[in-house]
């Protein structure tokens, strides 16, 4: 039986090398964690994140998803959105839900097709980022934000158990940022979805998230988000003295 | 009607329209890709093949076919592992192949002719044996683009997710150029090297420009393409024009009426 405080590694790496751009970076992310990545531009945020999926092999070092050797069955539980998914082929022909659709396919066989099961989940989806009217409208037509909001169904609409998001705000006005940000909230809470989350703006989620990792080149600090607000290690990472990046209301 | 009464009139129209909607849905893919000039670079290579064909006495068919193959395979390997633009790539094969057939053409003129007819086109030039041919990779593109069609969506929209949801990407990309090759060396004798490519991408530019998904997209590509076929050998037959080349003028008297209408309608 699952006792309440125990909580199993969902995300975890040893000694993880690759190239000169991440050298022995080893943590963990536990499930149910909500875990922000820190960084300054070129410090491999989006690079550790690759390596994770396994878009990019590793050269060392040990990467483990839900206790095992990474593999097909695993990533199918990980939903994920990468960097600039913003800056879309602006011709491209795709519907908003064509692009949800995408995200079932991982989960089924060749032969087999859509069902009213999985349109079910589409729609419910839709519901939950509230795009239920932009579902007919091509992709290109919509703004920064509603792009943002179809890209997290189409992770989401597989169920996954955790969610990776590659700083899915850039480009996205503070409203929208402070509705997604609540909306990943209500996911880790009441879905009890684990989140990685890389962002360069720790303000508005300091409070949400419990564990915030800072790379620049290798893992200067895995900290409580509390702590690395005044802390001397956010010098260190961004090399000059640089103050925690917050919002100017 | 009087045209009806040529079988090889007849083969054309069903050797074309078949022809047509296989090479504009995968055309649409290949689009989507930015990977237009993927049809053209793969005809002037299937050329080459035809040449190697008749230089050795290969079926021009088969050694086409092989060429193409190959030659896909090597441009999908350079597209995956080195830096370079595809496009450099493809117009590195197209001038290449193109510059190989001319001297094997020019070493042994004894074939000149018949080489001419896949350049241009032939309809005249369809035999029992290629409606079979085109009949059945027609059938296997047909089954292996609907099999596949959402993961060569997915792999066209956003290749990295794709693969970080677990799709095979590299497989299916090495299918996906695969289909496109097959379909070009069988049509290259009928729709002329020269013009294969026109046929593949202008339908789905066209139906990009009316559609807001992709399936209506896929759907509208087809039946540009069919019509034109179509249309375009009635109007070759009727006016003694060279197939091919009526055809694509037709694609793009599509082409610009859709661009005005696009336009007006802003
Ligand atoms: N495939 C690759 N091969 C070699 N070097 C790469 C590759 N991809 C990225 N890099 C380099 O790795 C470094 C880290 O890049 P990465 O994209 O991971 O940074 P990041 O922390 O995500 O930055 P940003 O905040 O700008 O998104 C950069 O110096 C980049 O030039
Ligand atoms: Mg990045």
């Amino acid at each position: 039986m699952l006792l309440k405080n125990f909580k199993d590694n969902v995300i975890e790496t040893k000694n993880l090398d690759f190239k000169t751009i991440i050298q022995d970076v080893s943590f963990e992310i536990r499930r149910g964690d909500y875990a922000a990545i820190i960084g300054p531009n070129g410090g491999g945020k989006s690079t550790l994140v690759k390596l994770i999926l396994g878009l990019i092999p590793h050269d060392n070092g040990v990467i483990k998803l839900f206790g095992q050797a990474p593999s097909l069955g695993s990533l199918k539980k990980i939903g994920y959105v990468s960097q600039g998914i913003a800056k879309l082929d602006e011709n491209f022909p795709i519907s908003v839900h064509e692009v949800i659709k995408l995200g079932l396919i991982a989960n089924k066989s060749l032969f087999s097709r859509i069902t009213k099961n999985d349109l079910a989940r589409i729609d419910h989806v839709l519901t939950k980022m509230n795009i239920q009217d932009l579902k007919d409208a091509k992709i290109s037509e919509l703004s920064g934000g509603q792009r943002q909001r179809v890209m997290i169904a189409k992770a989401l609409v597989n169920q996954p158990q955790i969610l990776i998001l590659d700083e899915p705000n850039t480009g996205v006005d503070k409203q929208s940022q402070i509705n997604f940000y609540a909306l990943l909230k209500d996911l880790n809470h009441n879905e009890n979805i684990t989140i990685l989350f890389i962002t360069h703006d720790l303000g508005v989620i300091v409070d949400d998230i419990n564990k915030v990792l800072c790379i620049n080149q290798t893992l200067l600090a895995c900290h409580d988000p509390r702590q690395i607000y005044h802390s001397e290690q956010l010098n260190q990472l961004y090399g000059v003295d640089a103050h925690m990046v917050c919002h100017h209301h | 009607m009087e045209i009806f009464q040529y079988t090889f009139m007849l083969k054309a129209f069903l050797a074309g329209t078949m022809i047509a909607a296989i090479a504009s849905s995968l055309g649409m893919f290949v689009v989507v890709k930015r990977f237009s000039m993927l049809s053209d670079a793969l005809a002037h290579i299937s050329l080459l093949g035809v040449a190697i064909g008749f230089l050795t006495a290969l079926s021009p068919s088969y050694s086409s076919l092989a060429f193409t193959l190959v030659a896909s395979w090597i441009i999908e390997y350079l597209r995956q592992h080195n830096k370079l633009y595809s496009d450099s790539i493809l117009s590195i094969f197209l001038s290449g192949s193109l510059a190989l057939a001319i001297i094997i053409v020019s070493a042994s003129s004894s074939f000149n002719t018949s080489l001419f007819d896949y350049l241009f086109g032939s309809i005249v030039a369809i035999d029992d044996d290629d409606i079979v041919i085109i009949s059945l990779l027609g059938l296997i593109c047909a089954v292996t683009l609907y099999v596949n069609f959402q993961r060569f969506l997915y792999i066209a929209f956003d290749e990295e997710s794709a693969k970080a949801s677990g799709i095979n990407t590299t497989f299916l990309n090495y299918l996906l150029i695969s289909l496109v090759s097959v379909v070009i060396s069988v049509s290259i004798k009928i729709v002329g090297a020269l013009l294969i490519g026109a046929m593949m991408v202008i339908p789905a530019i066209i139906a990009m420009q009316f559609s807001k998904n992709f399936k209506n997209s896929v759907t509208y590509a087809i039946l540009i393409a069919m019509v034109s076929v179509i249309a375009g050998l009635f109007i070759s037959y009727y006016a003694s024009l060279p197939s091919g080349a009526t055809i694509v003028v037709l694609l793009l008297c599509f082409f610009t009426v859709s661009i005005l209408f696009k336009t007006k309608r802003y």
